[in-house]
């Protein structure tokens, strides 16, 4: 994968959902047929210190895994909010990456007024940062 | 009794790539040393050198997690389906 394809309405929704969740990390999952990122399945992050961390409510998570399976489609990307940090992944990002397929989004809200989304592989514990486009849906 | 454990991608590579398989037993637990058996790698990735599973892995008894549940000693009745899917965690 050279590049991650992102609808302009799931970005938008990704930083609306760690905007409301400010100064909580908020994360969530997307997915669609053949792991395209087409839609986004909000998770409550459910940390007892959700300012640095995030876990994913289990039971949500179960439910969001068991919807995806049942429409045949495939877990695209994790996302997941920094509040004080860059979009960049954390030592704890890396440990905690149990999805080898997942492109793992991450939005930093550092600077409230630039939100910056970028997204990265996490392999084996290497991580590799991938450009990503902006799909306009209604251009397409 | 033959009890389908559904497989995350992180483990699969114990199970020559098969999303879902089966194992046999009672409980949550006998069916993690049956598929130890056959998959060798799959109970050391769910569970804790002590026996404990992982604070990282959830396991459900069809929707319920097992923590919920009696944890591995889960009974199982025929038909159940136990799912094994890591935390969506970070930092």
């Amino acid at each position: 994968m050279h590049e991650f394809r992102i609808p302009v309405s799931v970005a938008r929704a990704i930083v609306e959902h760690a905007q409301a969740e400010y100064p909580k990390e908020c994360c969530g999952l997307l997915a669609g047929p053949d792991g395209e990122p087409r839609e986004r399945f909000a998770l409550t992050n459910v940390d007892p210190d959700p300012v640095m961390r995030y876990n994913a409510d289990p039971k949500e998570l179960k439910r969001a895994t068991d919807e995806i399976f049942d429409r045949d489609w495939d877990i695209a990307s994790i996302y997941h909010s920094h509040t004080h940090t860059p979009a960049f992944p954390s030592q704890t990002d890396v440990e905690r990456a149990f999805y080898p397929e997942a492109v793992y989004v991450l939005v930093s809200l550092a600077d409230r007024q630039r939100p910056d989304l970028r997204a990265f592989t996490i392999l084996d514990g290497r991580i590799e940062e991938l450009p990503v486009v902006h799909v306009d849906e209604k251009a397409s | 009794m033959s009890i389908e454990v559904r497989v995350p991608t992180i483990l699969r590579k114990h199970t020559g790539g098969q999303r879902a398989v089966h194992g046999e037993g009672k409980t949550v637990r006998e069916v993690l040393d049956d598929l130890e058996r056959s998959f060798p790698g799959v109970r050391g990735a769910v569970l804790t050198e002590s026996g404990d599973l992982h604070r990282f892995i959830n396991m459900y008894v069809n929707d319920e997690d097992v923590r919920f549940l009696g944890s591995l000693e889960t009974p199982l009745t025929d038909g159940d389906i136990v799912s094994i899917l890591p935390a969506v965690a970070g930092g």
